[in-house]
């Protein structure tokens, strides 16, 4: 069996992917901050007005973090894996992966770069970014992109019910986001040890071991 | 301005004899006029509308299932103050809490104006739904109201029991009361309607009403919830008087404190500023004296819809979310969310553990065939 280095991941998707890891964590932890302020500010204080510029720095970098991603995935020179992320063909292959991660199955199929429940979890989280800037939109009261007119986002809180409701959402988008931490992390470290093919640090390198 | 435009000196001596001082009405004229978004050069020709409006308006007011506190809100006043003045404009035909006549009078004056049509409904309170829950008369005040609203040139709907039924609508609503826009829809009525959340109303908001009804002959530009833009266009949050201790990160932490005293921000104190949209800090009310967050209490969101139950906690920044599935067990967002993630780290140790007692990791090939 031979095992060559192969590239996984171009420049492009690593700097898209830790990009958005940066932005997230700001957006958490300035998040927390803006909700229940945890330190308190002195005479000179602009710390609120600063978390809040930080928040819609990095909240900007996200939206604009995928608007990036869905290019690459249609247009990108190096992997365009739009077909990865097919809703049907995914679905057909959920019980195989979820067989194996419950242990009933001692292997699965061998997928082109993401299993169906992955794929499934990065399209879900693309749709939590969005379902996150618009409720954020919605709660901001200013001119979001400078483009939309104040309160154009004013729908949203309708929908949900009050604006108390679009915060209690926009909070629970970002618990989902460390849920989605805590397992995504947790499977990339396991599948690395199980597999010994380097996808852990592939994210940094962008190279991954194949066995031929 | 034009010589028309200007006002005659009987109708100023007519002002000064109750008390109020040519300038003062006239400089009251002026702030009127910034206060529906007009430049104060137009305060002369507000003057001269109120003087002109010879045929005073004629306004039916109801009063539903409420306490009668915007109605406290405009007679309240200790001396005769120039918004009596525009307010004396109107002729207000019906008012159960004020008028003079009761019974059979005040029916007769009910039936005489809805013969006479074009009148402005002004409408306190909420509509009970339930049958039997609230009458005036032996009527319904669902049929009360479907009767005097068609001959209506508009409907104006003051306070929160009137737009949406406020605090006699909270949860559970026993009454199932609704408010003023929904009945008309029930009904089937279709009348420009102007909606005017806050609890109480504040008297300059009617008065911005109906000095712009004056003198263009229409109701406001409205927003999404049918509310005044004037009066409802941005958050109390972005125009408090507190805002630069939000900024700077200076907070109340407990009542009674220290930080209190130095009057620093009421965020963590529950104040729904940032979610409600009124013009509190800037017309205040008492005759501009003070207004909630100046007296140090945090707002209650009153002038946003459903405030009573979706601003439940008013010393709490959000309300509590039912749990699905757990029947009436409420929890915070950061709970519900915490207990997510302590599930989701419990989860990942119980499948760590069964992926080292499966010896997975120490096949050579990996899980992929």
């Amino acid at each position: 069996m031979k095992e060559e280095l192969v590239k996984d991941w171009s420049l492009g998707y690593i700097l898209d992917h830790w990009i958005r890891v940066v932005a997230i964590a700001v957006l958490v932890f300035t998040g927390i901050y803006i909700h229940t302020p945890f330190i308190a500010g002195g005479p000179d204080s602009t710390i609120m007005a600063s978390m809040r510029f930080f928040h819609f720095v990095a909240a900007y970098t996200v939206v604009l973090g995928l608007v990036v991603r869905v290019y690459m995935a249609f247009k990108s020179t190096f992997d365009a894996d739009w077909k990865d992320f097919s809703i049907i063909e995914n679905l057909k292959n959920v019980p195989d992966v979820l067989a194996y991660y419950l242990f009933i199955k001692g292997s699965h199929k061998d997928y082109r770069k993401y299993n169906p429940l992955q794929a499934f979890a990065y399209l879900f989280t693309g749709i939590v970014i969005i379902f996150t800037a618009f409720t954020g939109a919605a709660i901001y009261h200013g001119r979001p992109f400078l483009i939309f007119p104040m309160e154009s986002f004013r729908w949203v809180n309708n929908l949900l019910g009050g604006e108390s409701y679009t915060r209690i959402w926009h909070i629970l988008a970002m618990w989902y986001f460390i849920v989605f931490l805590l397992i995504h992390v947790y499977l990339a470290i396991t599948v690395s040890m199980i597999n010994k093919d380097r996808t852990l640090t592939s994210i940094f390198t962008g190279y991954k071991l194949k066995k031929h | 301005m034009g010589k028309k435009d200007e006002v005659s000196k009987q109708f100023l001596d007519a002002l000064e004899f109750r008390g109020i001082k040519r300038r003062d009405f006239l400089k009251y004229c002026g702030a009127t006029a910034a206060l529906i978004g007009l430049s104060e050069l137009y305060g002369p020709k507000i003057a001269a509308a109120l003087e002109k409006a010879a045929k005073r308006q004629p306004v039916i007011w109801l009063n539903f299932a409420s306490d009668s506190g915007c109605t406290e809100s405009f007679i309240k006043a200790t001396y005769p103050s120039p918004a009596e003045v525009i307010l004396d404009i109107l002729s207000v035909d019906y008012n159960e809490t004020i008028q003079a006549a009761a019974g059979k009078q005040a029916e007769e004056i009910l039936a005489a104006s809805r013969k006479a049509g074009g009148y402005i409904l002004i409408v306190e309170g909420g509509v009970p739904t339930k049958k039997g829950h609230g009458m005036i008369g032996n009527k319904e005040m669902l049929d009360v109201l479907k009767e005097m609203a068609g001959p209506a040139i508009a409907v104006i709907a003051i306070g929160s029991c009137a737009t949406d039924g406020g605090v006699p609508a909270a949860k559970p609503n026993p009454s199932q009361i609704i408010g003023t826009g929904e009945a008309l829809q029930r009904v089937g009525i279709s009348k420009p309607l102007v909606n005017m959340d806050l609890c109480p109303v504040n008297p300059q908001y009617l008065v911005g009403v109906v000095v712009n009804f004056l003198l263009l002959g229409k109701i406001p530009d409205l927003d999404s919830q049918g509310r005044p833009k004037m009066f409802y266009g941005q958050t109390i949050h972005d125009n408090c008087e507190r805002r630069a201790h939000f900024d700077a990160g200076r907070f109340v932490e407990k009542f009674g404190s220290q930080e209190e005293a130095l009057g620093y921000c009421l965020y963590k104190m529950g104040c729904k500023g940032p979610m409600t949209y009124s013009a509190c800090p800037k017309i205040q009310y008492n005759d501009r004296t003070s207004w909630c967050i100046k007296a140090g209490g945090p707002c209650i969101g009153c002038a946003e819809r459903g405030w009573t139950d979706k601003f439940a906690g008013f010393y709490e920044p959000l309300p509590g979310v039912k749990i699905p599935g757990l029947g009436g067990v409420e929890a915070g967002a950061d709970k519900l969310g915490a207990i997510a993630a302590v599930a989701t780290a419990a989860g990942i140790a119980v499948h760590a553990v069964a992926t080292a007692a499966s010896g997975r990791t120490k096949g050579k090939d990996g899980g992929k065939k």
